[in-house]
C-alpha cells in the first residue's frame, strides 16, 4: 500500500484517535489491555481503509470499525477481563457504599457498566457518543424498534446493578 | 436524573485525559501483528485442509504395499469415482472457504460481520464431517476390498468361525467409532473455545429478534 494512503490514514486517526481510546476505555480494564485493544483497531481500521469511500463519515466508519473489533475480531484474551465472567462480588455496589457526590456516582457509574455483556456496551457506547437509534440498529444489525427495547433494558439493568 | 445522563455529561467532557498518540507512534502500529479471531481461523481451516489431504496421500507415498494395492483398485471404478470424487470436494471446499473467508468485513454491521464468520466456521465444521464420514464409508469399503484381492486374508476370514466374524466386525466398528467420537469432541473442544465469545454476542443480538 503506498505511503499516501497510509499518510492520509494516519492523519485522520491521529485526528480522531478519541474515539479508539472510548472504546478500549469501556471494553477493557486496564491500561496494557487499553493499549493492545487500541493496537488492533488500528490494524482493522488500516487494513478496511481501502474500502473507505469517504461518503460516509471518517469518524462514524471508525465507530463500526472500532467496535467490531471490540465485540468481534479481537481475540487476545490473556490480559482482557472477561466481562461475563468479572467476579461481581468484586465489585457488587453496596448500598451504604452509595455516595451522593456526584464523582463518587460516577465511579459507580463507569464499574456498573463494565459489568454489563459486550453488546449492552456497545448500546451505552453509541447512546453516549450521541448517536441516534437509526445509527446505533445500523451498527449492530438490529432494527431501531429492539435498540431501542435493548436501551430500555440497559438502562434498568444499570439501575438494578447501582441499587441492588 | 438517569443514570446514563449524567455519565454522558461526563464522557465527552473527559477526553483530555485519553493518551495523545502522535503520527509517529501511529504509523508502526499499522504494520503489527494482528490477533484477530478471523486469521485465526484461516490458520486452522489450512491446517484442517492439509491435515486431511496429508492423511489422504501419505500412506501412498510411505508404503509400497499399499501403494500398489491402491494402484491395484483403481482399476475398480467404484474405487477410482470415491478418489476423483474426493479431490473435486477438496476443491469445492477450498472455492467455498475463499468466498466465505473474503466476504468477511469488518464493516459491516455487528450482526453481519458475526454472521460471516460463524459461516466460514461451518465451512470447515462441514469439511471435517464430510472426511468423518469418508472413514466410516471407506474402512468398511477397503476391508471389503481387501477381502476380494487378498487370497491369503480372504482364506483366513472364510475360516473364521461365526464367533471370530462378530469379534472382527466388533473391532472395525469399535475403531471407527472411537475415532469419530476423538475427532468430534477435538472440534467442539477448540472451536468451542475460540468462538466462545462470538457465539455469546451471535446469541445475544439474535435474542433481541423473538
Amino acid at each position: 500500500m503506498n505511503k499516501e494512503l497510509e499518510h492520509s490514514f494516519v492523519e485522520q486517526l491521529q485526528k480522531h484517535q478519541n474515539i479508539v481510546h472510548k472504546v478500549c476505555r469501556l471494553y477493557t480494564n486496564n491500561a496494557d489491555a487499553h493499549n493492545d485493544l487500541f493496537q488492533e483497531i488500528t490494524i482493522q481500521l488500516w487494513r478496511a481503509f481501502p474500502k473507505f469511500r469517504g461518503d460516509a463519515k471518517f469518524s462514524t466508519w471508525m465507530y463500526r470499525v472500532g467496535l467490531n473489533t471490540a465485540i468481534t475480531l479481537y481475540r487476545k484474551s490473556k490480559r482482557r477481563i472477561n466481562t461475563q465472567e468479572f467476579d461481581a462480588v468484586e465489585f457488587k455496589i453496596k448500598a451504604e457504599e452509595y455516595d451522593d457526590t456526584e464523582e463518587q456516582q460516577l465511579k459507580l457509574l463507569y464499574q456498573a457498566v463494565h459489568q454489563l455483556n459486550d453488546i449492552e456496551k456497545a448500546l451505552v457506547f453509541l447512546y453516549l457518543e450521541d448517536k441516534d437509534y437509526r445509527e446505533i440498529s445500523a451498527t449492530l444489525g438490529i432494527t431501531e424498534v429492539n435498540a431501542r427495547v435493548k436501551m430500555n433494558r440497559v438502562k434498568k439493568k444499570l439501575k438494578t446493578i447501582l441499587n441492588p | 436524573m438517569d443514570e446514563l445522563e449524567l455519565l454522558k455529561k461526563d464522557w465527552n467532557k473527559d477526553t483530555a485525559a485519553y493518551k495523545n498518540y502522535a503520527d509517529s507512534d501511529l504509523y508502526p502500529m499499522l504494520h503489527k501483528k494482528s490477533f484477530s479471531i478471523v486469521k485465526t481461523l484461516f490458520y486452522i481451516s489450512l491446517a484442517e485442509l492439509g491435515f486431511w489431504i496429508l492423511i489422504n496421500i501419505l500412506p501412498y507415498f510411505l508404503s509400497s504395499n499399499y501403494k500398489e494395492s491402491i494402484s491395484k483398485s483403481y482399476e475398480n471404478p467404484i474405487y477410482m469415482s470415491i478418489s476423483i470424487l474426493s479431490f473435486l470436494v477438496i476443491f469445492v471446499f477450498v472455492y467455498l472457504l475463499f468466498k466465505s473467508q473474503k466476504s468477511i468485513s469488518s464493516t459491516d454491521n455487528a450482526k453481519k460481520l458475526m454472521e460471516s464468520i460463524l459461516n466460514t466456521r461451518k465451512v470447515i465444521k462441514y469439511y471435517v464431517l464430510y472426511n468423518l464420514i469418508m472413514i466410516f464409508i471407506t474402512i468398511p469399503l477397503s476391508l471389503y476390498f481387501e477381502f476380494n484381492q487378498n487370497i491369503a486374508f480372504h482364506n483366513q476370514v472364510e475360516a473364521f468361525n461365526s464367533k471370530q466374524m462378530l469379534l472382527l466386525f466388533g473391532f472395525v466398528v469399535l475403531l471407527i467409532g472411537v475415532l469419530l467420537v476423538v475427532f468430534w469432541l477435538f472440534y467442539k473442544l477448540l472451536y468451542g473455545i475460540l468462538l466462545k465469545r462470538l457465539n455469546r454476542n451471535y446469541s445475544e443480538l439474535k435474542k433481541l429478534e423473538v
